[in-house]
């Protein structure tokens, strides 16, 4: 998948609003390879974006490209593999298994691909400074240490473009630039798209565009 | 999948499934039994007489007190009458019983040692009603060995009545087969002796039936001299179920010797009941797959939001679907396997009390008992597999 486009895009309970958005009803182009930052206040459909995107929801106005395709065409399994092989989100609010321990949050992702090995999953692991928590379930972390392993496992596939919903919003400057740091290292390796969206608090990263929601 | 199994078990309810699966397991057991026993029990009422054709009907005169009283009316039918009966639409032919006019002293032994005698007679019909294989069925006096049909009660009436008290061996209609039995026939100032060989048993002939040619050689060289009238009729009829067959007899003051009306109604009744317990059996099996399925639906409810990031992160609906279509599967499979284990104990139990009763039972098997349930089976488990992914595409749709 070479591009994103949303042509005339808007949520649906936004139709009475005419929101003024460099997103919303324009017509806009993400591409591979380009670095982009969405800030947005809250309730102006940050998370509907990330929605739309993964496919999770459809309730919009407008077309959303997948290259030339429209993505209300894509079947069950086309985006089976969509998110499997070109697009990855770690979500705003998680979705990790609080049952499961971080290790086994990420292997049940890095299981479907075999993307990334073992070795790699822990120096991640230790590089975000929670090498001692591998083995704890989820439902006990913080939600600091939740955000990281949230992001390994969201980096633990092949994707042509990662979305990060507020990635760094309970994280301090430090753990924050590591996240980035590991990000941006893994998005080049894949020569990858990245949108990252943020209420405020960002990470510092060298971003090609910035679009306001 | 390890994971995801290690993820979705969570919420799973044992008691629930629990009770699905002893409540299943009793509905296939009873399911599977009505239809075994069914199968078992059915030839037994069924039974076509291997020596006569269905629409054979015999015929006899009836006796009544004031005919036992007046010893010198004829029991015997007239030429006259056989025309008479010969005549009727309803009729296609008419044979004779034809008696032995002599005396018959039979004794049975094994190896030539003579275990018990009786005074006998034996009777003929004409070849063409008896539906035996005729190589068998045939009498040289030069080998002087006759083919005996013997009335199937006789053996019971041995197995039970007298092997039973006498500490006996029962004898099943092979064996008998291979009993020696030495028949004297005495008349006419003359003695013979000669082998019996009964080659079958007939439900419906009530009588020790010999061929043809052997009572009139016998009857010639035994009682050249008596007058042959026969005392029962073999009539073939188009339609046995013709009621101008039931006008005709009580009309003339004769009587049916059929016991297939009652074989018939009990087959009904065996029915009836089969079909009743099958339906219990049934039903148990529907409400434990209902209970199957409200289990399975709470445990999707539960389970949604983990199902979902799944389906979010890569898993496909099949992948997601499958833990509990294996689950699922897994406890039908183990529930047929059980009921059939169990099935298989009660029938060696009943099998052995029927052998007992009737000992001409063929062993048959568990096959129908098999099919019914690996059909059982297959609807079952696709029906929950069916539901199940129907559940994660609800959920899939986000609805």
């Amino acid at each position: 998948m070479e591009a994103i486009k949303l042509l005339h895009t808007l949520p649906l309970v936004f139709i009475k609003r005419e929101p003024k958005s460099q997103i919303w009803l324009q017509d806009v182009v993400f591409r591979k390879g380009e670095t982009i930052l969405i800030e947005a206040n809250s309730g102006t459909g940050k998370s509907s974006l990330c929605s739309y995107i993964i496919g999770y929801r459809k309730d919009y106005l407008g077309t959303i490209c997948f290259d030339d395709r429209d993505v209300r065409s894509f079947s069950v399994s086309d985006w089976t593999a969509l998110r499997q092989h070109s697009l990855s989100l770690l979500f705003q609010e998680l979705r990790l298994f609080p049952e499961l321990t971080a290790m086994e949050n990420v292997e049940i992702k890095n299981g479907l691909t075999k993307h990334k090995s073992l070795k790699e999953i822990e120096t991640w692991f230790e590089r975000l400074g929670i090498a001692d928590k591998k083995k704890v379930k989820v439902g006990r972390m913080s939600f600091g240490q939740q955000q990281r392993v949230a992001m390994i496992r969201a980096l633990a596939q092949p994707f042509d473009f990662l979305l990060v919903d507020e990635p760094v919003s309970h994280l301090d400057e430090e753990n924050s630039t590591i996240m980035g740091d590991i990000m941006m290292e893994e998005v080049r390796r894949q020569g990858a798209g990245v949108i990252v969206t943020s209420i405020g608090k960002h990470m510092n990263l060298p971003y090609d565009k910035t679009f306001s929601l | 999948m390890s994971l995801v199994w290690k993820l979705l078990r969570q919420h799973i309810s044992v008691p629930q499934l629990a009770g699905f699966f002893f409540a299943n397991l009793f509905g296939m057991f009873i399911l599977l039994l009505g239809l075994q026993f069914y199968n078992d029990v059915k030839p037994l009422f069924g039974q076509e007489d291997g020596f006569l054709k269905p629409e054979y009907l015999i015929v006899s005169k009836r006796i009544s007190g004031m005919s036992v009283l007046s010893a010198g009316e004829k029991f015997g039918f007239s030429d006259s009458e056989i025309q008479d009966i010969t005549s009727q639409p309803f009729c296609k032919s008419v044979g004779a019983f034809t008696a032995s006019q002599y005396r018959v002293m039979c004794s049975m032994g094994v190896d030539g040692v003579a275990h018990f005698g009786t005074d006998m007679f034996f009777e003929s019909v004409p070849d063409r009603f008896v539906d035996t294989d005729l190589a068998h069925w045939k009498f040289n006096p030069e080998e002087g060995i006759i083919p005996i049909v013997l009335p199937r009660t006789y053996l019971a009436i041995y197995n039970f009545g007298f092997a039973q008290s006498q500490s006996l061996p029962k004898i099943s209609e092979g064996i008998v087969g291979m009993i020696d039995m030495l028949v004297l026939l005495r008349g006419n100032g003359q003695e013979m002796r000669l082998k019996g060989k009964v080659i079958g048993f007939s439900t419906r002939l009530n009588t020790i039936l010999v061929p043809e040619s052997f009572i009139l050689w016998s009857n010639a060289k035994f009682a050249p001299e008596s007058e042959l009238t026969p005392n029962r009729l073999i009539v073939e009829v188009k339609n046995p179920a013709d009621d101008a067959i039931v006008n005709y007899i009580n009309k003339h003051n004769l009587e049916l010797e059929d016991d297939k009306l009652d074989a018939g109604k009990a087959a009904y009744f065996l029915r009836v009941v089969t079909i009743l317990v099958m339906c219990i059996g049934l039903l148990i099996s529907l409400l434990s797959f209902y209970i199957l399925m409200l289990s399975i639906y709470l445990l999707v409810e539960k389970n949604t939001e983990k199902m979902r990031t799944l389906l979010l992160i890569g898993y496909s609906p099949v992948k997601v679907s499958l833990p509990y279509q294996l689950l699922t599967i897994g406890m039908n499979a183990l529930v047929l396997a059980l009921s059939l284990v169990i099935l298989y104990l009660v029938r060696s139990g009943y099998m052995d009390r029927l052998w007992l009763m009737f000992p001409q039972m063929q062993d048959g098997s568990l096959l129908p008992a098999i099919q019914l349930g690996l059909l059982l089976f297959v609807i079952v488990s696709l029906a929950n597999a069916f539901a199940i992914r129907r559940r994660i595409n609800i959920i899939w749709n986000n609805k």
